[in-house]
């Protein structure tokens, strides 16, 4: 049986979509089988990163209504064997989910994946809800930035009273990915550090993404930027799905510029 | 053009905001720490005088005052 990561945000925007498909794809290329669920129904967009667009027949609500089984709605992706993609529905409602039909459907996945990786939609209402109602864990994504954090913590208090698990008198885990972090920024004091961050918001730090125009050129072609071997997000999103995969991988101080570094080379010569 | 150094870096000022406007969105529980520990404390204070049957703190904030608000409800037939 699986593990459900529902990856939330609070605000739109931040990167939540390109950071399902990334880890979607990285958790699949370290082996294991994996499905990325899109959960934002009436704003589909996940199929668009993936390059899996003209690929879509059956939809999420079609397979929660039963009009189509998981099997015929689910898209291999070209890429990696191991990752499959269930598109959001584009026409419908949000209102259309309810907690039985989400349930059904989350199960049938974690019976057949090693990992289920869900894209919420952004806000903290219903879509949002249903999202993380029966997740095992939670993948917070931020942007160095006051409302994203702001947005996130409401998210996260919204998370750690409306779940499944935390009901049931468990805990969801909560791991959190800084996303868009401009180092000469933080270096010259005008881009809060990761350490102010933690601890404010006061969770695990799974990943630092760098700031990197390729995300945009992955995203304009439909690749996502974990394949390009040049990109410095893309060797971030690697980083993050092995330690999602249980590896020990040091963190990467993407905050460091290379002027920086230099000054502290400097500093022990002195 | 010392104005630069004077002037205080825009990321702690963000952190400084942030620290605020997320406490008061989260309410008044979380806020201290020690809450729990003040419950438990009181009540048995308290309770070495008479019953306690319950007790209940809030924070409190008016402007730039701030204040802890301390019921503790006493069993009825004392």
């Amino acid at each position: 049986m699986g593990i459900v990561i529902a990856v939330i945000s609070g605000k739109g925007g931040v990167g939540k979509t390109t950071a399902v498909a990334n880890l979607g794809l990285g958790v699949a290329m370290n082996g294991k089988r994996c499905a990325v669920v899109d959960f934002d129904i009436g704003q589909r967009n996940l199929d668009m990163i993936l390059g899996l667009e003209n690929r879509v027949v059956y939809d999420i609500v079609q397979v929660m209504d039963g009009e189509a089984s998981l099997k015929q709605a689910l898209i291999k992706s070209k890429v990696d064997d191991n990752l499959r993609f269930l598109a959001a529905s584009q026409s419908k409602d949000k209102r259309v989910l309810n907690s039985k039909k989400v349930q059904k459907l989350v199960k049938e996945l974690k019976d057949n994946f090693d990992y289920v990786i869900l894209d919420s939609p952004a806000g903290i209402e219903s879509g949002f809800e249903h999202t993380i109602e029966f997740a095992d864990a939670a993948i917070i994504v931020v942007n160095p930035e006051v409302s994203s954090i702001r947005d996130a913590d409401r998210a996260i208090g919204i998370l750690d009273s409306k779940s499944q698990k935390v009901k049931d008198g468990g805990e969801v885990a909560k791991y959190l990915i800084i996303n868009r972090i401009v180092a000469d920024m933080v270096q010259s004091g005008e881009m809060l550090k990761s350490d102010d961050i933690l601890d404010i918001l006061n969770i695990k730090l799974v990943g630092k993404v760098p700031e990197d125009s390729g995300v945009i050129d992955a995203s304009n072609q439909g690749k996502p930027v974990i394949l390009d071997k040049h990109s410095i997000a893309g060797q971030a999103y690697k980083r993050i799905s092995a330690r999602l995969c249980g590896k020990k991988i040091d963190m990467k101080d993407v905050e460091v510029t290379d002027s920086s570094l230099f000054k502290k080379l400097a500093g022990i010569f002195k | 053009m010392f104005d630069f150094w004077r002037k205080r870096k825009s990321a702690s000022v963000a952190k400084d905001r942030l620290s605020i406007a997320i406490m008061s969105d989260r309410g008044c529980k979380d806020i201290y720490p020690f809450m729990d520990n003040l419950k438990k404390e009181i009540v048995e204070v308290v309770r070495k005088y008479v019953g306690v049957r319950g007790i209940e703190i809030k924070k409190e904030i008016d402007g730039s005052f701030e204040a802890i608000s301390i019921d503790v409800f006493l069993e009825k037939d004392r």
